[in-house]
């Protein structure tokens, strides 16, 4: 009897699973069905901004879209005036553990943070010149500390001769990136206990976006670094 | 015992990848430019610009010639030749 219950239970998931991949391979996202819930890789990503899909439209490579399998877009994937794919992904840097209700929070109250002392700043201000130099869109402020703090170039470790040399050369746009924020993080979370997160984000976006501060800092830095270290530039190529 | 010399039927890619110093020139222009003006990314805008432009000019080519590489398509009259493409020739014609 035992004998029997074990093998109905080898056999039943085993034809499921057989019946889903004849349908689609390995799209199985059910909440009943506890496996993997990516998408296989001939699934396109989304667009849903309206301005790509123009811009398709005007190149003439929707026909190609219609034809392949498109992946549905995530809730924050949005058409919205409000979508900003900067802000997404500093919210998505902020998060931990999957707590993106929290990221959200977090981020929203440093713009907060960022309007009022740019409105602050503004009312200050005593010419209209000068009022009309601050930034008082807080994602304006966001993207020029983000420019601001993105390197050029990057160190990377090269083995020649038993030694390891630091070889500076070009950095890809998404890793130039990936540091911008993430060195803007680390600067905002090497705080006093007592100042809470937001605050201290909003200093230092607002310092970045001033072209100076810690992280403009810790840019230069690395700039340093690669200038001295430029004699090994050739080793990249060897 | 000493075997007749013999070469191989193929070739392998290992002198196939792109090993011209890219952008030297540029990269010494922007470090000029910052020794000169301490490190402040503002006063060079024109260098930056020129060796980001090359580094993504180097990486557009080095991406075709990876992606010709791998799918070893034999163009009409190229004379620079993949070691893939070189290696379906000589599986094509084999030599003696």
């Amino acid at each position: 009897m035992n004998n029997i219950r074990i093998a109905l239970r080898e056999v039943i998931p085993n034809r499921l699973r057989t019946t889903y991949r004849n349908q689609w391979p390995n799209l199985t996202q059910s909440r009943f069905y506890p496996r993997a819930t990516s998408f296989p890789d001939y699934f396109q990503n989304p667009i849903f901004r309206k301005e790509d899909q123009a811009k398709l439209i005007e190149n003439n490579e929707l026909t190609k879209l219609a034809a392949v399998p498109v992946k549905p877009p995530a809730a924050y994937e949005t058409s919205s005036v409000y979508h900003d794919a900067l802000v997404d992904k500093v919210i998505n840097h902020v998060m931990k553990m999957g707590n993106k209700q929290l990221a959200r929070s977090l981020v929203e109250k440093a713009f907060e943070n960022i309007k009022r002392k740019q409105i602050e700043r503004y009312h200050l201000a005593s010419t209209p010149e000068d009022k009309a130099k601050i930034l008082l869109n807080p994602k304006d402020v966001l993207h020029r500390a983000v420019e601001n703090c993105k390197p050029l170039l990057q160190l990377l470790p090269i083995k020649r001769g038993g030694i390891t040399y630091q070889v500076p050369g070009p950095i890809t746009e998404k890793r130039s990136l990936f540091l911008a924020v993430k060195w803007l993080l680390d600067a905002s979370n090497d705080k006093e206990r007592t100042v809470h997160f937001p605050e201290q984000f909003a200093w230092e976006l607002l310092d970045a976006a001033n072209n100076t501060g810690k992280v403009v800092k810790r840019k230069q830095d690395l700039h340093r670094l690669c200038e001295a270290n430029r004699a090994y530039a050739h080793y990249r190529w060897q | 015992m000493l075997l007749p010399l013999k070469l191989k039927k193929t070739v392998s890619g290992k002198g196939d990848k792109l090993k011209e110093a890219a952008c030297m020139q540029e990269l010494a222009v922007m470090f000029a430019c910052f020794k000169k003006s301490e490190f402040d990314q503002q006063q060079c805008l024109k260098e930056v610009s020129s060796f980001q432009n090359c580094y993504k000019d180097y990486y557009q080519r080095a991406k075709v010639q990876r992606e010709q590489g791998k799918k070893g398509v034999l163009v009409p009259g190229e004379k620079n030749l993949t070691h893939r493409q070189v290696n379906m020739l000589l599986k094509s014609f084999p030599p003696k």
